[in-house]
């Protein structure tokens, strides 16, 4: 008997819990049984509590070594650190569909305790939909990927891994683990797995509140005022884990990049891009009445997109389309998918006749089209980053032949799609809502324009010859010049009103209406991203070289002088670090430090961490590929990642922009009163 | 794209011709008799990517496979071969699996057409969209509950943000 045992248990039981309370749900909401659906909100937080003494049971195995539970001893081993020891749980495929069952059930407790006084109607549905939700991943959890198996010596010797021996097995408690996978011994690796996870569960409760608003028919706006928080902060769980995602490549893998488009990469950003659209659209539906229809389909493409993604990179489809079959996950999750696909589409068809627009359009050049335009933009980047993720097996299934989609397909085919975006994105805050009339077009795109030309003649000047840098970078100016212009009325426009000074004036535009100006900061910050990406994309200089100590290598501006190489011992790796004198422009900068891990459990495979000195002109980025003896020849990789800094203070950026958008309030917002979180969430 | 020729024996046929051209021409030395550097061995290999990983590129590769693989640039690139050669080699022998993006021949047309097709389908419905919302617009219709604060004239930005702070002074 283990501990594990009680999990096991306990995921069972909820199993059954999550199962009636979705038939009392459902039924206490058709009869108007208020005791049934207060069962059913009470089976919400029971579940969760089941779920979590699961995960405390697997968390207990892995700090404590007890390796006869088949996951401990395949996720980790002795020496592992304690923290990855606790991070194991993401680790693998088992732990970490239980992490999100856990993180699921976190965020289902969550909105049931926070609406548990509001939306008597939306509410049984809503508990029932996450209740639907959390089944589906208990059951996968239960019978496709158990990390609660223990491994058995079986009569005829064989090891087996069961939960429940079969008759005459005897435990069996391997001396130690085989380890974790030495990729993820990282940082990043602790915490942005984290994050996504966060996002991808968070965004269950916009989608159980569209499901509630079209089974009770109250189709009106309130699910979409009621959801907006609920979105924004998954939302940006999303965004940071993908942004940590790419820290983690650029840190780990070493190849000087830190976005590869690869299947896992790409399932992470397609619910995100939806979400995006989501997120802007439901501010045309708040404001006019209009999109109904489209934000459900929004939401229900989110939602759908976060499974599709888990079942893309967990069942193995991606890598050939004859993987599909080895685990029942992959069925699993299809069946799944389809039915849920189809239970949503019946309830939308069932509805449309309730999700007539409020409104029309009045002016083709207004905010509601810009609105539009993005929006079925980002849906046009989604599809098509949908389509290379998947057309590899596609073309494999009707070819036969093997071929590979890889950073130059998207890069070709999503570059310029991205670039109509970013232009979008600094046209929308210039355009009026309702309609622009010539003059407000001329007042309020003159001085972007302006600055987008000067800024593209200033960079020809100083030399940049590459198109495609001037171009973006241009576009990148565009943007931040609208932005700044809209911050600098509104502080005028305040002063005047009210003669506040220049900088309390400031802060009261933005504290009485963050949404607007906290969602221009996260603009801000997506023009960081942006910057850094184009740096890294257009502007990167590399060289390779085989030293002695003493010699040197030179890129760009940067000489490096190699110094020699030691030895050291981890927790449980050997560990080889270089040093390397920088010099830039002949002036001493410092040293990096790029080293390799030697794994213990994982002699085979030597992982690079990468000697980064970071600038928020550029990174030096060096890569120790190779040594031999004791260093006294090695090889090294050297990049200048210009302006990559940004892609990280852009994600700080973001988090900002979202805490002033999402900030509890006293004063209403400025863009429409109406758009306030109703009732008991804002105190008058 | 590429040829089907065998390359290979063209890079042979190449090297020979090559070496007879030395020999005749006495002392000029070829530009790649020396070993190439590693840069010159990246600047082919970063427009290769593994056969056996998805998504990685030659230049940053570990596996033994990759190792060799560049060895073999170095070959023909002291042979002479120009990176387009090169690449040609390899698609013929590992297949289009070592490019980075699908040729556009074949099935693979799909992979290029579509992006583009879905994208001009977009903006085509977005035009239908919006020109016949704006034409169905009833002169009234924006005093509906749900349309937030009344709409401003148009050209009055300064005076709307004025009006709305009012709204809370």
């Amino acid at each position: 008997m283990t501990v594990t045992d009680i999990g096991y248990v306990a995921f069972v039981l909820a199993l059954v819990l999550s199962l009636y309370g979705i038939v009392v749900s459902v039924l206490g909401a058709r009869r108007g049984l208020p005791e049934l659906i207060a069962s059913g909100r009470n089976a919400v937080y029971v579940v969760g509590g089941l779920v979590l003494i699961a995960a405390l049971t697997l968390w207990y195995a892995l700090l404590n070594n007890q390796f006869q539970v088949e996951f401990v001893a395949t996720h980790s081993e002795r020496n592992l650190p304690a923290l990855y020891k606790f991070a194991a749980l993401w680790g693998g495929q088992a732990g970490s569909l239980t992490f999100w069952t856990l993180l699921l059930c976190g965020f289902a407790v969550a909105a049931t305790w926070f609406f548990r006084n509001e939306q008597p109607s939306l509410r049984p549905y809503v508990n029932a939909t996450l209740l639907g939700a959390i089944a589906f991943f208990v059951t996968v959890v239960l019978f496709a990927a158990n990390p609660f198996e223990k491994l058995w010596r079986a009569t005829n010797g064989q090891i087996i891994s069961a939960v429940i021996p079969p008759a005459g097995a005897t435990p069996f408690v391997p001396a130690d683990g085989q380890g974790l996978n030495p990729q993820l011994q990282n940082y990043w690796m602790i915490v942005h797995p984290v994050m996504l996870y966060l996002g991808f569960v968070g965004l269950t409760v916009p989608f159980a509140f569209a499901v509630a608003a079209l089974i009770t028919g109250q189709l009106g706006n309130t699910w979409v005022k009621l959801i907006r928080k609920w979105t924004l902060i998954p939302w940006l769980f999303l965004g940071i884990g993908i942004i940590m995602g790419s820290q983690w490549a650029y840190v780990e893998l070493g190849w000087g990049g830190y976005w590869a488009w690869d299947p896992v990469e790409n399932a992470s950003l397609l619910p995100w891009l939806t979400a995006t659209a989501f997120i802007h659209s439901i501010m045309i539906q708040e404001r006019r009445g209009m999109l109904k229809v489209w934000n459900m389909v929004l939401i229900w493409l989110t939602w759908e997109l976060t499974l599709f993604g888990t079942f893309l990179t967990r069942s193995g489809v991606i890598e050939s389309v004859h993987s599909f079959a080895l685990s029942p996950i992959g069925p699993m999750f299809a069946v799944f998918i389809i039915a849920t696909l189809l239970a949503y589409l019946a309830l939308l068809v069932w509805r449309l006749p309730l999700l007539q627009s409020d409104n029309q359009l009045d002016a083709v050049l207004s905010r509601e089209t810009a609105f539009l335009s993005q929006n079925v933009i980002f849906v046009v980047i989604m599809l098509a980053t949908l389509l290379g993720t998947m057309f590899r097996p596609i073309s494999e299934w009707v070819t036969g032949n093997k071929i590979s989609l890889n950073e130059p397909y998207f890069e070709q085919v999503n570059g310029p799609i991205f670039l109509v975006l970013l232009l979008i994105m600094g046209a929308a805050p210039l355009l009026a809502w309702h309609r622009s009339g010539p003059e407000t077009l001329r007042r309020n795109f003159a001085l972007p324009i302006a600055a987008t030309l000067l800024a593209a003649a200033l960079l020809y000047l100083f030399g940049m010859r590459n198109p495609a840098g001037i171009v973006g970078i241009a576009a990148l100016v565009f943007v931040f010049a609208g932005i700044v212009q809209e911050y600098v009325r509104g502080v005028q426009a305040r002063r005047h009103a009210t003669g506040e000074p220049l900088l309390q004036a400031l802060v009261n535009l933005v504290r009485r209406n963050g949404r607007r100006y906290g969602g221009y900061i996260v603009h801000v910050g997506v023009l960081m991203i942006a910057l850094g990406i184009i740096g890294n994309e257009f502007f990167q200089s590399e060289s390779q070289g085989n030293l002695q100590p003493g010699q040197t290598i030179q890129v760009a501006n940067t000489v490096l002088t190699y110094r020699g190489l030691e030895a050291s011992r981890g927790p449980n790796y050997i560990e080889y670090t270089a040093r390397l004198d920088v010099q830039r422009g002949g002036r001493s900068v410092g040293q990096v430090l790029p080293k390799k891990h030697v794994y213990d459990k994982n002699p085979e495979q030597p992982m690079t961490e990468v000697g980064l000195m970071p600038g928020l002109i550029e990174d030096v980025y060096v890569v120790l590929a190779g040594f031999e003896g004791s260093g006294s020849t090695a090889s090294f990789k050297v990049y200048i990642n210009p302006l990559m800094s940004w892609l990280w203070i852009g994600e700080v950026f973001l988090v900002l922009g979202v805490l002033i958008a999402t900030w509890p309030r006293r004063a209403p917002a400025l863009v429409a009163a109406s758009a306030r979180l109703p009732t008991s969430a804002q105190p008058a | 794209m590429y040829k089907t020729v065998d390359v290979h024996t063209i890079g042979r046929c190449l090297l020979v011709i090559g070496l007879a051209l030395i020999f005749a021409l006495g002392a000029i030395a070829p530009a790649h008799a020396q070993t190439p550097t590693p840069n010159q061995i990246n600047a082919v290999a970063r427009e290769l990517w593994c056969p056996l990983c998805n998504g990685v590129r030659l230049d940053n590769c570990d596996l033994q496979a990759c190792v060799q693989m560049r060895e073999v640039i170095a070959e023909k690139l002291m042979a002479g071969e120009s990176k387009e050669q090169i690449k040609a080699y390899f698609v013929q022998q590992y297949g289009d699996v070592v490019l980075g993006a699908p040729s556009s021949t074949g099935f693979n047309l799909v992979a290029w057409l579509l992006p583009v097709l879905i994208f001009l389908v977009a903006v085509g419905w977005l035009a239908f969209l919006v020109r016949t919302w704006t034409r169905r617009r009833a002169p009234i219709a924006v005093t509906s509950a749900a349309a937030g604060p009344s709409p401003a004239p148009p050209d009055a930005y300064l005076k709307r943000v004025d009006e709305e702070l009012k709204q809370y002074e």
